[in-house]
């Protein structure tokens, strides 16, 4: 049914900047593909009228003028930022059960050439000191530090909170004293004590707290190698402020001895991550990378505030680029950064439940897109995001585009994987080595082989001895995650 | 809900892989019957796997993605509108080309059209913002211009051979 309400440039599915050439060009498709000679399907000739009535006033320059005048102000026409949606299909099926729709969602830089120069950055290095951080990881770690130092400009801001079951500032935000005297501090670090996020998270946020300017990127990187006790809670909610004051959290877990959910968690409140170090000796690399990603911000963290409307739910989002990871189901959704360079790619799973359905279209998505610092909204106004579908009877569905197809397939994959950790975690180990038995037979065909024999052998040692080999659970996760940035690729480029 | 013929697992309607165990759900089902022109939109989408695009109607032009490597079978319909789809937006062109990075390669949403009649196979330019080139040359909008085997069409810079025989 063609909706009355949808105005002359949506029917015509222009722009409101369309130029009179895109106007006739929209009109004549229509004409084409619509005319009531042509064509039985039901609305269709509703639709054909409507895109006369468009046609009529907006090919007529004083007429649309005076048509302008009367519409809300646009939003579509964002200055910084534009943003394109792939879909698993075009329309929703008219059924009485549920059903699932994927989307895409690419946000870039409206104007890529005109990037700006590198922000300022003021981070945190949040650095795990318990007596497990002993040898090599505690002493690469120091050592990347001190290379970060050297590396920064003269207007970053750098901060160095150690902790274990106390937090120490090494190096206060904005020390910017004798080098070779922060260097000795660094040097000094000695490994003692336990892990307690928490206390050492509050002491970081404080350190950046120090300077929140609205022209810095803000960010904690947390580096530890073990699990907190009792104070998951507290971090959590000290990650949910800090997302609010425009503070990005990166978790860094080295070796196999730390709750990778629990970091996924915390950092993607923020719209971060948490990436998995295997080998200490890639400390320093992951952290210079990290620094070099930061200075490349282009927005620190992009939030979707979604009208909610019943039966119609994100049941999950997965970022695939920058810096892959799952989406906090909190809302607003924090999606994570844009680069100068990589655009922002997220992946939703919707599930539209048949009492959402009427007709006309069904807005999958009506929301706005917003910057994450409250300070810089006022420079950049929110992005309106808006989405309806039609719902037509179930037809032979639709192949979705090859794109969308090959992040589907990598983001159930990993998402078997970690049902998988889920069902062990809870003590069924049958169900969590079938999982990893399909994960292996997927990944096989898709000439994975070493993934796949980690997936395998991690299926017999579920089945015999009821525990985790090695670091098959985290090389898995880890692993298919990477796969998922694959397919997320920047193409672009 | 779908039944996987892999594990029976019941998926979602609309899912495309199987929550269970990964595998490829059918993109299978008997409830309705296609209409001619959305049976000849299913096929587009299906293309470069020839044996899915059903009925036996046999293509009268190929686009060859070069980039991308795919081959596109344009049959049932005596035309095909070139574009991307973009935000939502009502148009959708027959065959939308935002797999093949049209947005950088800034294709418009409505770009062109390829058509046929008898044995000719023409493309119109449809007023797009960069352009469509033939063999290099700039055709001026709204008129058209036939094609021969092996012609590389650009639609501004997403370059396209058409074949007339498939490969």
């Amino acid at each position: 049914m063609p909706p009355a309400q949808r105005d002359h440039y949506s029917v015509l599915g222009l722009l409101r900047d369309a130029s009179p050439e895109e106007v006739r060009q929209a009109h004549l498709e229509i004409a084409r593909r619509l005319h009531p000679d042509k064509n039985v399907a039901a609305g269709d000739t509703e639709l054909f009228l409507d895109a006369q009535r468009a046609y009529e006033v907006l090919s007529n320059p004083e007429r649309r003028a005076q048509y302008d005048a009367t519409l809300p102000p646009e939003h579509e026409t964002h200055p910084a930022l534009r943003h394109q949606i792939t879909l698993s299909r075009p329309h929703l099926y008219e059924i009485a059960e549920p059903q699932v729709i994927h989307a895409l969602l690419q946000i870039a830089p409206r104007h890529r050439a005109q990037s700006l120069s590198a922000s300022p950055i003021n981070v945190c290095l949040l650095l795990d000191r318990s007596t497990s951080m002993k040898g090599e990881k505690l002493d690469t770690a120091k050592a990347a530090a001190i290379q970060l130092i050297r590396t920064l400009r003269p207007e970053d801001i750098f901060s160095l909170v150690a902790f274990s079951d106390k937090p120490e500032v090494i190096i206060p935000a904005g020390d910017r004293g004798d080098r070779r005297q922060l260097e000795n501090r660094i040097h000094m670090l000695q490994p003692s004590g336990s892990t307690e996020i928490l206390r050492g998270l509050e002491a970081a946020m404080a350190e950046v707290r120090r300077s929140l300017s609205a022209e810095m990127v803000h960010h904690v990187i947390l580096l530890t190698d073990g699990h907190t006790y009792g104070d998951e809670e507290g971090c959590l909610e000290l990650a949910g402020e800090a997302a609010r004051q425009g503070i990005g959290m990166t978790a860094l877990g080295i070796g196999l001895d730390w709750n990778d959910g629990f970091l996924d968690a915390l950092a993607s409140r923020t719209g971060g991550t948490s990436d998995y170090i295997f080998d200490p000796a890639d400390i320093r690399r992951l952290l210079i990378d990290k620094f070099t990603m930061l200075t490349r911000v282009y927005v620190d963290d992009i939030l979707l505030e979604q009208d909610e409307r019943q039966g119609i739910q994100v049941r999950e989002a997965f970022r695939l680029q920058p810096e892959g990871g799952p989406i906090a189901m909190h809302k607003p959704l924090h999606l994570g950064p844009i680069l100068q360079d990589v655009d922002l790619r997220v992946i939703f799973e919707f599930v539209v439940e048949p009492s959402a359905l009427a007709s006309g279209p069904i807005p999958l998505l009506d929301g706005v897109l917003r910057i994450a610092a409250t300070n810089r909204t006022d420079r950049v106004p929110p992005l309106r995001l808006q989405l309806a579908l039609d719902v037509q009877p179930m037809q032979k569905p639709v192949q979705p585009p090859d794109q969308l197809l090959r992040a589907l397939s990598a983001w159930t994959l990993y998402r078997i994987q970690e049902r998988a950790g889920g069902a062990a975690d809870s003590g069924d180990f049958e169900g969590a080595a079938r999982s990893l038995e399909y994960v292996a037979s997927r990944l096989r065909s898709g000439g994975q082989s070493t993934l796949a024999s980690t997936s395998l052998l991690e299926a017999q040692e579920l089945t015999q001895e009821r525990r985790w080999k090695g670091s098959g659970r985290k090389d898995l996760k880890y692993g298919t995650r990477a796969l998922l940035l694959a397919e997320g690729q920047d193409e672009l480029r | 809900m779908i039944a996987c013929s892999n594990c029976s697992h019941e998926n979602l309607e609309g899912s495309i892989f199987c929550a269970e165990c990964g595998a490829k759900l059918p993109i299978l089902d008997a409830a309705a019957t296609p209409s001619a022109e959305q049976a000849a939109d299913v096929e587009v989408v299906a293309r470069h796997e020839p044996t899915a695009s059903s009925a036996g109607s046999k293509p009268w032009a190929n686009l060859h993605l070069l980039e991308a490597g795919h081959i596109l079978p344009l049959s049932s319909r005596p035309e095909f509108t070139l574009g991307r789809i973009s935000e939502g937006q009502p148009i959708v062109p027959d065959v939308d080309l935002s797999p093949y990075q049209a947005f950088a390669s800034g294709v418009s949403r409505l770009h062109a059209i390829v058509r046929h009649e008898g044995d000719r196979i023409a493309i119109i330019d449809l007023g797009s913002a960069n352009g469509t080139f033939v063999n290099g040359t700039r055709l001026p909008p709204n008129s058209e211009q036939y094609l021969g085997d092996g012609d590389i069409i650009a639609l501004g810079k997403l370059r396209i051979q058409l074949l007339l025989h498939t490969p």
